[in-house]
């Protein structure tokens, strides 16, 4: 059983990117379950969508994962990556986005929110652990392939690169190719060959 | 026959369609919109042939019209959330006692939690109170088949049945086989037949009720005995010795075994799934394909009908009952004990699980059956406590010697969402194998870093037009004492700071009325109703001609963003569009409210600021009934126009930009210095975000941010440099 937790802010393009995995493990033959936090969370709130893949042919009944119940958590952001550092499983995989979307909470609160301090918190609370902190530099990534909208793709692409996943960043491309409106699918197969190229 | 990765609603779409469902009819509610949606979708592709598919003023039209339908023999669906049956419940309570003649199924979602509804009320519960059938699927896969077998049901006994998925059953997402093209079934030959029996009279419904006692005594018989439906109760007995006797490995790998029937069963050729599992997954997740059900409900009928299908070397004393998404939460939990249990060298003790996936009319036979020999049960299940009481009553009945552990007794959650980390917690504690999830206490580390995490509460989006409503409404009521009541949509958000301008939310259109009661008993001061455009026409109307009838001085706010936004922007009769294509007369609201007889109706576009506070104003003085309509689209449904612009020499670091209306769009950045804000700081805008909706603009009391520009207004004002006028940047919106 492979389980990813996908964090984020809506608008940023998680739940395109648990369709992406579904569909690359439904390609390798596997059971896949997913679900989203749809409904009160419009835009600016945070939203978590779940994959869970039954990669040794083994059943999926629920669709949320535990605590602890990650192998790989992907986050868009690093104040989302900090909320959900709980999921994370004992030698799991934790792939963030190191650039900071503000709430308006922050705006009207005297605390300021640094992105930075969070990103360098996660790095030390996990280097004592069994789990892996992999954080992206996205603004630079983007830049290069010259959309914010591969944000997921590059998030997607880094993290089967950095994990024993049973996922290439072949499957990645079929899947794009498969999940992804055709105009949009050469930006994101070039957002894989940049990681590939790392 | 085409694979598609389909979330539950959307699922259960495809299955009231391929079983010939004619009429789709529903009010939009989290979590059960996006059924309608897809129906729609798919009619609008073609893809659907002959069904007549709408979002209906509100649920009570909506199951009225189906009834209408059903009465001339179609297939017939209602779909709401589970608040929505309460407004549907006068129909429903009468329905049952006359009955129907097309198959009518009523799908109504409940939110454990909740997530996005007003209460935690169990629709099984409502089911039990009407008396009509209610399944209860655990997972989109068996979802998909209660929906095709609750209209057969319907149709066996002439009864209304309610299928009650839940948000995670609702808004989980796996590959179904679906059919490319769906036809519905034609109107029956004789079509509506005109008896006395479909007239609700004293006589009828005495004559009804006797009607209702025999079906649910036969449906509840069929629960248990005829495979259609008796593949939803689950029953497996797992633990000690079960994996080594006749599952052909433990009551875990059974589960395992579901998997392979899942995506078998979704399809066409489910028969591979069915000599993998063992009884887990014949009703659990094998059989979403009707070819499916006869192999994969197989192993799951011996267990239901004939008792435990596999016998353990011991037998059980302990039993797990669950329903709903529960029962996925329990198996999975139940199949990652007996692994762990694997690893450590020991087995659990023999146990016995239950799905009632058929809550009412409660299957009381298969109770007797499952609770053979046993001592303890424990009950999974979200909201009430439906299957604990059923459970509690058979045992009284049976004068039965097992204890039954649920939320009466602590032992499971009372409210709000089960899920698996708490289910297999408690299941450990249960079966005695406490070590097995020793480590599940959490260290202190990750948990300090998830309060790191800023707060991101669910906000009226940038440019949300509603902002500059409830804006107005403060500004022109000042220091004037005012209560301010909400009502059911995105704009129930104006509670939050800095705006605070709801102090009330009931239910649907409650703001009006609601209004006229504290004008009552408190006359001296401005009471105020916000109310939404969608929501106006569901539910407000009666309010309205209840302020007018009885002479209540209120200002009733219509904030008419021209869709129905929180539920994801649906039509209503006031947008003109509807679902099976052709575009009606939009229906006015001003005219409306003028034909109820509201004289005093101000029109203010919410972007502009001046005009909406002076709107505001002249309402509010307004000794009687009157209205504001508060017109701006919903920036969902538009494009998005050009970012505002911080002019850095002007900002003075006041904040009031953020203080008075907390736009998502405006940010601070204490590091930014400029000539008037020196080491204040300055506010700038998030141009990700701002769509340049100008509010912003209109607030700032030093000018300092200024409407963008497009390139096009750009090159115009370069060319004639001329100064843009904020009209322009409107064109853009």
């Amino acid at each position: 059983m492979i389980n990813i937790l996908l964090a984020g802010v809506g608008g940023q393009g998680t739940v395109l990117a648990a369709k992406v995995l579904a569909q690359a493990a439904q390609d390798k033959g596997w059971n896949v379950r997913t679900a989203e936090t749809i409904g009160m969370a419009q835009r600016g709130g945070n939203v978590v969508s779940h994959v869970r893949m039954g990669d040794a042919g083994e059943s999926v009944l629920s669709p949320l994962l535990g605590r602890k119940g990650a192998d790989l958590i992907i986050a868009f952001e690093p104040g989302e990556a900090a909320r959900v550092v709980p999921y994370l499983a004992p030698g799991g995989t934790l792939v963030s986005a190191t650039s900071a979307l503000q709430p308006v909470t922050a705006a009207l609160s005297k605390k300021p929110y640094v992105a930075a301090d969070l990103v360098a918190g996660i790095e030390r609370a996990l280097a004592q652990t069994s789990q892996t902190f992999v954080p992206i530099d996205d603004a630079a990534l983007c830049a290069q392939v010259g959309s914010r909208k591969v944000l997921n793709t590059i998030l997607l692409a880094s993290a089967l690169s950095q994990t024993d996943v049973a996922l290439t960043l072949d499957d990645l491309r079929d899947a794009i190719r498969a999940c992804v409106k055709p105009r949009f699918v050469g930006m994101n197969l070039e957002a894989i060959d940049l990681v590939d190229e790392l | 026959m085409t694979k598609h990765l389909l979330m539950g609603n959307q699922a259960f779409a495809h299955a009231a369609l391929e079983a010939g469902v004619r009429v789709v009819a529903g009010y939009p509610g989290t979590p059960s919109s996006e059924l309608v949606e897809t129906v729609a979708a798919l009619h609008a592709d073609g893809s659907a042939q002959g069904v007549h598919v709408e979002w209906s003023t509100n649920e009570k039209a909506a199951l009225e019209l189906a009834a209408g339908a059903a009465y001339c023999g179609e297939r017939v669906l209602f779909t709401c959330k589970q608040v929505g049956l309460n407004v549907a419940s006068d129909a429903l309570m009468s329905l049952n006692y006359v009955g129907v003649k097309g198959g009518t199924v009523l799908f109504v979602a409940d939110d454990p939690g909740p997530i996005s509804s007003q209460t935690e009320q169990d629709t099984r519960r409502f089911a039990s109170f009407a008396k009509v059938p209610v399944l209860d699927p655990a997972t989109p896969e068996q979802g998909f088949a209660m929906m095709q077998a609750a209209f057969d049901l319907s149709e066996r006994y002439r009864t209304p049945v309610i299928v009650r998925p839940t948000t995670r059953v609702c808004h989980a997402s796996t590959f179904f086989d679906v059919a490319d093209t769906t036809h519905a079934r034609p109107v029956p030959e004789e079509g509506f037949e005109p008896d006395p029996k479909w007239i609700i009279f004293p006589r009828r419904a005495y004559q009804g009720h006797g009607e209702i006692i025999e079906r649910l005594n036969k449906m509840a018989k069929d629960f248990v005995h005829d495979e259609q439906f008796a593949q939803f109760n689950v029953m497996f007995d797992g633990g000690a010795g079960a994996g080594a006797g006749a599952n052909g490995g433990a009551a875990a790998d059974g589960g395992a075994g579901a998997g392979a029937a899942a995506d078998g069963g979704a399809g066409a050729g489910a028969a591979a799934g069915a000599g993998v599992g063992a009884a887990a997954d014949g009703a659990a997740d094998g059989d979403a394909g009707a070819g499916a059900r006869a192999n994969g409900g197989a192993a799951a009928g011996a267990g239901a009908g004939a008792g435990p299908a596999v016998q353990p070397a011991h037998k059980p004393r302990l039993g797990i009952v669950a329903g709903g998404i529960s029962a996925a939460y329990a198996q999975d939990a139940l199949a990652e004990l007996e692994r762990r249990a694997h690893a450590a060298g020991i087995t659990l003790p023999a146990y016995r699980f239950w799905q009632v996936g058929t809550p009412y009319p409660f299957p009381n036979e298969l109770a007797t059956t499952f609770a053979q020999g046993l001592e303890r049960i424990i009950v999974f299940e979200e909201l009430d406590s439906v299957l604990e009481d059923e459970l509690l009553r058979h045992a009284g009945r049976t004068h039965a010697r097992y204890e039954v552990l649920g939320k009466y007794t602590h032992d499971t959650r009372d409210r709000g969402e089960n899920d698996l980390d708490d289910t297999m917690l408690r299941l450990a504690n249960f079966l005695g194998v406490d070590g097995l999830v020793g480590c599940m206490s959490l260290s202190e580390a990750p948990e300090e870093l998830a309060a790191l995490a800023p707060a991101r509460p669910p906000l009226l989006c940038a440019g949300c037009p509603h902002r500059g409503s409830f804006y107005a409404v403060k500004r022109a009521l000042g220091k004037t004492p005012a209560v301010l009541c909400g009502d059911i949509g995105c704009y129930t958000l104006g509670n939050a700071a800095p705006l605070d301008a709801i102090d009330t939310c009931l239910c649907m259109g409650a703001g009006i009325t609601m209004a006229q009661g504290f004008a009552v008993a408190e006359p001296d001061k401005k009471q105020v109703a916000f109310v939404g455009d969608s929501t106006f026409f569901a539910s407000g109307l009666t309010g309205v001609a209840n302020a007018v009838y009885n002479g209540h001085d209120v200002t009733i706010c219509v904030l008419d963003n021209s869709t129905t936004a929180m539920t994801g922007s649906q039509p209503h009769p006031g947008t003109g569009v509807t679902l099976m294509g052709p575009r009606r007369e939009p229906i006015s609201i001003e005219a409306v409210l003028r034909a109820l007889g509201v004289t005093c109706i101000e029109h203010a576009d919410p972007l502009n600021l001046e005009a909406s506070i002076s709107a505001a104003q002249r309402a509010i003085d307004f000794a009687g009934p009157a209205a504001i309509i508060f017109k701006s689209p919903c920036i969902q449904i538009i494009k998005p126009g050009v970012p505002a612009e911080i002019d850095t020499t002007l900002c003075t670091g006041c904040k009031k930009c953020i203080t008075e209306i907390g736009c998502p769009g405006i940010g601070f950045d204490t590091q930014a210095r400029g000539e008037k804000s020196k080491d204040r700081g300055q506010a700038f805008v998030d141009p990700t975000l701002c769509n340049g909706c100008n509010l912003c603009t209109q607030v700032c009391p030093f000018h300092a941010i200024k409407p963008g520009m497009s390139p096009e207004v750009m090159a115009k004002a370069s060319a004639s440099a001329a100064e843009t006028s904020p009209e322009g940047k409107e064109a853009t919106r």
